[in-house]
């Protein structure tokens, strides 16, 4: 009946959500575009050829920002899974302020706490290293994996795992065989969605790593600062790039597994 | 107050290409007529019964109120009230505000309303209840409010979507009388779907049954048992036993031999059927023959027997007093007047 | 099963992460917003930042600002997002998931660089208007970025937040909602009576929620003010920021004093929050 109309407005949306990358894309390609032309009067692979040509810190940068995501993926997975399955498992005293703990560094920016322990870093020797930056980025990662995996944990009964036991799976067994691999999946997208919290942080690493530690958005930042649009839209749709990969997988996942309430609890990786 | 509704080649399509849901459907419902839709899960009956609401639109067919179409009307207008599977309360209201919805929706003056709402609350024993909110209540007494929320409304149309199906089985009994006396009493045209048939039975005073969409027989309760239109319509019903044959001038000649029918049976190739109540056991006389027990299954109020006649297999269901063993050889008989050629 | 021991060793490791980090990142922020900072010889404590910030004009600028923002982003998104996914419920799941994961999980900064070059005096929209002729030179069209209505930075908040929060209204609404709705029909509702006597109330904590997250986000985000705002006034993080880096010392105090501001004021959001989403599950 109203088909047509509902695909009006997901048309609008699409073209709502489009319109920030028109521009980045043109530009990223534009050789040319002086005001007042709507496209650009002449293409150029100059920004990509820049970036790639040697003599600037883009592989640096995507390099640290590389190993600093895995490594925070990493980390904050292994360290939300326990956390997930007990929270999601398990009633416990105390269960509400635990979580209010845990969600806490999603809702409070971690910009306060990071200035706060930047002068205990200075001790230490971690500010300026990617070791101290890939710490800091455990602020907001671990609360997105931990509460990713409670909802994962949370949805299952524990019936299958006691079926196991029943049929004779030792505790472990029984978490090996039957409750991890169902959580696969929500594993992968808490994963992915660390990966992308760390990979877009900005203010923190600035902070600990001090100029010494350069990441990719640091680049874009100066860059767009700057008067280059050509460079700034190449680095922005570099540093958009593993969004897009994590959406595609993420969507493929949630296919899978149909677990919508994984994605909207994602809440937004700044 | 009540209507007469009229279903014409009504068909239903959820997407292009897909198999449709009800095909070719046509009904008619008489004023203050409790027809039941019956069928298996997924045979149509709740796309019907969301075609008369409004809430689909047909591919194809027409739905007539008092003789006129109602297709161009919107669900809201067409005073065609459902009650569904679930309750479905509204969580925010409490059970006076829930049942008085409709009436707010229009804009019924305040006194007069909740005259009505207590009428309706009472009619459904839950008077008592009226400040409640939904989540205090068992799921039985949510489903008697979803009940009186329609009732109150006066419908031309009362369309009932399983509303018993989520109840346990002597809550279900219960709530099935008292749907049955409400539409009586208030003389409602109402459409029952339902997968039930001893629920079908009970309370319609028509059946509709629907396979994979289509209308297989429209006909009061009784026939469904004494003259079925078909084998899966037999079969539904719990009549299991068919009987290959030829028809011959007013006798069947079957592997069992020659038996006579009370009703009449077309000449040539035909089936015949008894239901397992019917059949006599060690009762000789008119189409009896010889048969062996093959299982006997001893179930409280009755016993099932297989049997094994000529290679014919039969099943009776007799009370427990007869006891037969698997092994024993008896006489059947199968009276004519139970008798039922299938067309 | 399921002992204390069990629990507690399960959680220990976020816990003490995030004890660590961040509890005791702001534990330390608090000492220094008192004054203590033994490295310079400051033992002393007192509450002279907290005085000094809130009688500085610049503070209450900034904190003008800093709630307009909020406010703004928050009540744009939240009505946009509310109007969209009534629109959108009925079309196809999957289409619109990727619609709205896309802004979702595209990084900010990329968000604000693509805005700017769409909104700025040289940008995409100053030439579509030139070609409409509606203006003749960049200065013609209004400064929409470092400007004092924040125009970019809200519309980079609204682009980025409305999908989120249209996600949640979107589960309300496909859940228990739309069989609500049609029994509501049946009984005789209209379209505005539908919406407002029965999906609203049902989709409301929801909206709720997600619209406290959205404000506690944009009260306390840092990249895109930083990037898009005006010089003068700066939104909080942005004022204790460059407080922090300032060279004098003794500014650092007052940098950790507005910290704790903005900490304990998205605190109290995350603690609403907590309790509306919590309430939601136990429905």
């Amino acid at each position: 009946m109203g088909k047509k109309r509902h695909n009006i407005w997901l048309i609008l949306a699409a073209l709502v959500v489009a319109i920030p990358f028109i521009p980045l894309v043109l530009w990223a390609f534009a050789g040319e575009w002086r005001f007042p032309e709507l496209l650009p009067t002449e293409f150029s692979l100059r920004g990509w050829e820049q970036i790639i040509s040697g003599g600037n810190r883009v592989p640096e940068a995507v390099l640290n920002s590389l190993i600093i995501g895995v490594a925070a993926t990493a980390a904050s997975v292994a360290v939300g899974l326990p956390a997930g399955m007990a929270i999601g498992g398990y009633e416990f005293r105390f269960k509400g302020a635990v979580i209010f703990l845990i969600l806490l560094p999603i809702l409070v920016p971690p910009l306060a706490s990071t200035m706060g322990i930047h002068l205990t870093f200075i001790r230490l020797g971690l500010s300026d290293t990617v070791f101290g930056v890939f710490l800091v980025h455990l602020i907001p990662t671990v609360p997105y994996t931990a509460i990713i995996l409670t909802s994962v944990f949370a949805d299952m009964t524990g019936e299958m795992e006691e079926a196991a036991r029943s049929l004779g799976a030792s505790p472990w067994q029984a978490f090996r065989h039957v409750t991890l691999p169902q959580a696969v999946p929500g594993i992968a997208v808490a994963a992915l969605f660390a990966f992308l919290v760390s990979w877009s942080q900005y203010i923190l690493t600035v902070l600990i790593g001090g100029g010494s530690v350069i990441t990719l958005p640091m680049l874009l930042f100066s860059a767009a600062s700057g008067s280059d649009p050509v460079i700034t839209s190449v680095l922005a749709i570099l540093f958009a790039l593993p969004a897009l990969v994590v959406l595609v997988v993420a969507l493929r996942f949630l296919r899978g597994g149909g677990d919508e309430s994984g994605m909207i609890g994602l809440g937004k990786p700044s | 107050m009540s209507a007469s509704l009229e279903i014409k080649g009504l068909s239903h399509r959820y997407r292009k290409g897909d198999e449709a849901a009800v095909s070719d459907l046509s009904l008619d419902v008489e004023p203050g007529e409790l027809v039941a839709l019956l069928g298996p899960s997924g045979c149509g009956k709740t796309t019907a019964l969301k075609v008369i609401s409004g809430l689909l639109a047909p591919t194809s067919g027409d739905v007539l109120v008092d003789g006129a179409s109602i297709l161009g009307v919107p669900p809201e207008k067409r005073e065609a009230a459902m009650v569904f599977q679930k309750p479905l309360l509204f969580p925010n209201m409490t059970v006076e505000e829930n049942v008085g919805f409709g009436l707010r929706m229009r804009r019924v003056r305040r006194e007069d309303s909740s005259r009505k709402v207590e009428d309706a609350l009472r009619q459904v024993r839950m008077d008592g209840f009226a400040e409640r909110k939904p989540g205090e209540l068992s799921g039985g007494q949510q489903q008697r409010v979803a009940l009186a929320r329609a009732l109150v409304t006066e419908p031309k149309l009362l369309l009932l979507d399983e509303p018993l199906s989520s109840l346990d089985a002597n809550l279900r009994e219960e709530m099935r009388e008292l749907v049955k006396r409400l539409c009586r009493e208030g003389g409602y045209t109402t459409v029952f779907v339902t997968h039930d048939q001893e629920e079908a039975v009970v309370l319609a005073d028509r059946i509709a049954l629907l396979f994979g969409g289509e209308l297989q027989m429209h006909a009061e309760p009784e026939a469904f048992y004494d003259h079925p239109s078909s084998r899966e319509v037999a079969r539904f019903f719990g009549a299991t036993n068919f009987i290959e044959g030829e028809a011959k001038n007013g006798s069947v000649e079957t592997p069992l031999g020659r038996l006579r029918l009370e009703s009449t049976a077309p000449p040539g190739r035909t089936t015949l059927t008894i239901r397992p109540e019917a059949v006599r056991l060690d009762e000789s006389g008119e189409n009896s023959f010889p048969a062996k027990v093959s299982s006997a299954t001893y179930l409280g109020t009755q016993v099932h027997y297989e049997l094994d006649a000529n290679g014919v297999k039969l099943r009776a269901a007799l009370p427990p007093h007869i006891r037969l063993e698997k092994g024993d050889e008896v006489i059947a008989r199968l009276p004519a007047e139970s008798l039922w050629a299938l067309g | 099963m399921g002992g204390r021991l069990k629990i507690s060793l399960l959680l220990a490791p976020a816990v003490l992460v995030i004890g660590t980090l961040f509890v005791g990142g702001l534990y330390a922020a608090l000492v220094q917003s008192l004054g203590y900072f033994p490295a310079i010889g400051q033992t002393e404590m007192s509450l002279s930042a907290y005085r000094e910030v809130f009688s500085s004009g610049n503070f209450i600028d900034s904190l003008i600002l800093t709630i307009y923002i909020a406010v703004a982003s928050t009540v744009i998104s939240t009505t946009l997002a509310v109007l969209g996914a009534l629109a959108l419920r009925r079309s196809s799941g999957t289409v619109s998931a990727v619609v709205f994961q896309i802004p979702i999980t595209i990084p900010h900064l990329v968000a604000a660089v693509g805005i700017a070059l769409v909104v700025s005096q040289t940008g995409l929209g100053a030439r579509l208007a030139s070609a409409f002729g509606l203006v003749g030179e960049p200065s013609d069209f209004p400064a929409l970025l470092y400007d004092k209505y924040s125009i970019g930075i809200i519309l980079t908040y609204v682009w980025k937040e409305v999908p989120f929060v249209a996600l949640v209204v979107l589960a309300g609404l496909r859940g228990v909602a739309s069989e609500l709705e049609e029994v509501a029909q049946t009984l005789g509702a209209n379209a505005w009576q539908r919406f407002w006597h029965v999906i609203f109330p049902v989709i409301a904590p929801g909206v709720v929620a997600a619209s406290l997250v959205v404000f506690a986000f944009t009260f306390g985000a840092f990249e895109v003010p930083y990037l898009l705002g005006q010089d003068y006034p700066t939104i909080l993080p942005v004022t204790a920021y460059n407080e922090y880096r300032s060279i004098e010392l003794s500014d650092r105090p007052a940098a950790m004093a507005i910290n704790i501001i903005i900490a304990v004021i998205t605190a109290l959001f995350a603690a609403a929050y907590l309790r509306l989403s919590r309430g939601l599950g136990r429905g």
